[in-house]
């Protein structure tokens, strides 16, 4: 009875090269280390996280402990800054909108905004996924490598170059 | 049975192992059915697999920067419900909440300076984290629905770094807000009634400070947990984080 049952469990078939021989007790040959590459969450990854949130939270209490956060006089509608400047990731747009208020503020913040959402519906090719800056996508590196710089450019002008009246003025002089 | 194992002095004896046994599940078995207990068996932990791939642990793939991005995202929550204690968001009482939290409440300086120097850390480490996504091309599919939901985060993000920069009520965050809310008003047709309902008046006053007040502290963080769920949740669904193929 119990021969019938391992011949059904493991078939002899002609075209099988393997067989079970056996089941050892002990530890695989990839010790840590499952099929595919892959590893336990815990304690791997998890540990990391852990330690990752310790140097966030020791990071910004350290900041926070010697930099102080900006506070000015009081509100005062009747008062107005000069520059007075919007916080510094608008700051790009505020500068677009000052060469054209329609333009620089809705139209390219739009095409921004949809072009990032549509993006992975726009580039259907599927190559050189889980590499970083893969040389089989160079046409989309150079694209938005210009936008993230354009953006950063506008900011740093933005925030640094401009002083009343939104004229360029120079730190340094 | 035997009647001892019931007895009221059996139970006190094994009060902290039937305690413990009650809130954590463990099935026991060998060192890797633990260990994926662990993961599987505690809420927090569960949107994990039991296993990853090497690929996902590589720091020098992912820069950790949507963790990053998370955990910045829990200091601003845990602090903001702290300040919350003491703010006011009252035109004539905002302001002095501010000079109550420098001079008079203990640690409240730095409080302050926590929930602000995390926003603007996390506008960034959000918009480096999109960057990665880009450079790693992991929002090609089957990860194209996150990479939107992603996007509507960086968005979020920035809506609720913006109405957060009002609250402190002084110059910098009145003039701050004006000059980003007269932008809106470049949208045509309805330009200056959308600035109406975002100020709810014609110019920055007490409204405006109570609707950025209501945005920042209830309806944006609650649109902002509910989509980070979902982020986190189809990182698993599409296949775990983007690896290139194993040779």
């Amino acid at each position: 009875m119990q021969a019938s049952e391992k011949e059904e469990l493991f078939p002899k078939g002609s075209d099988k090269t393997y067989s079970l021989m056996g089941i050892v007790e002990g530890e695989p040959l990839q010790v840590e280390r499952g099929p595919d590459n892959m590893v336990m969450t815990y304690p791997h990854l998890v540990v990391r996280e852990l330690l990752l949130f310790l140097v966030v939270f020791i990071v910004i209490l350290g900041v926070s402990m010697v930099f102080n956060a900006p506070l000015e006089e009081p509100a005062n509608a009747l008062h107005s800054t000069n520059p007075a400047k919007a916080p510094w990731y608008f700051v790009g747009i505020q500068e677009l909108v000052s060469y054209s208020a329609f333009l620089g503020g809705i139209v390219a913040p739009g095409v921004i905004v949809l072009s990032l959402l549509l993006l992975p519906y726009l580039d259907r090719n599927p190559r050189g996924v889980g590499v970083w800056f893969s040389g089989t996508r160079k046409f989309g590196i150079v694209m938005f490598s210009l936008f993230v710089i354009v953006m950063i450019v506008l900011i740093l002008i933005g925030e640094f170059l401009r002083g009343p009246n939104w004229n360029i003025y120079w730190p340094w002089l | 049975m035997n009647k001892a194992t019931y007895s009221l002095a059996e139970s006190i004896k094994l009060l902290p192992v039937n305690i413990r046994n009650s809130v954590i599940r463990r099935g026991g078995g060998s060192e890797d059915q633990e260990r994926a207990s662990v993961v599987f068996g505690n809420l927090f932990l569960h949107l994990h697999p039991v296993r990853v791939h090497l690929n996902t642990l590589r720091l020098g793939y992912t820069l950790g920067l949507g963790l990053i991005s998370f955990y910045l995202l829990v200091i601003l929550i845990i602090s903001g419900i702290l300040l919350m204690f003491y703010y006011i968001p009252s035109i004539d009482m905002a302001y002095n909440s501010m000079l109550d939290l420098e001079f008079a409440v203990s640690f409240g300086v730095v409080l302050r300076n926590m929930h602000r120097w995390a926003a603007h850390a996390m506008v960034a480490f959000v918009f480096f984290h999109m960057c990665r996504v880009f450079y790693t091309a992991s929002y090609k599919s089957p990860r194209e629905f996150n990479w939107v939901v992603g996007v509507c985060l960086l968005l979020l993000t920035l809506f609720l770094s913006f109405t957060g920069y009002l609250l402190p009520w002084d110059q910098l965050a009145f003039w701050a807000i004006t000059v980003g809310t007269n932008i809106v008003t470049y949208v045509p047709w309805i330009g200056d009634e959308l600035r109406y309902l975002m100020l709810g008046g014609t110019e920055v006053g007490q409204m405006a400070l109570l609707r950025f007040y209501v945005l920042h502290i209830a309806v944006l963080p609650m649109v902002m947990a509910a989509l980070v769920g979902v982020h986190f949740w189809r990182i698993r669904k599409d296949g775990g984080l983007s690896r290139p193929l194993d040779n």
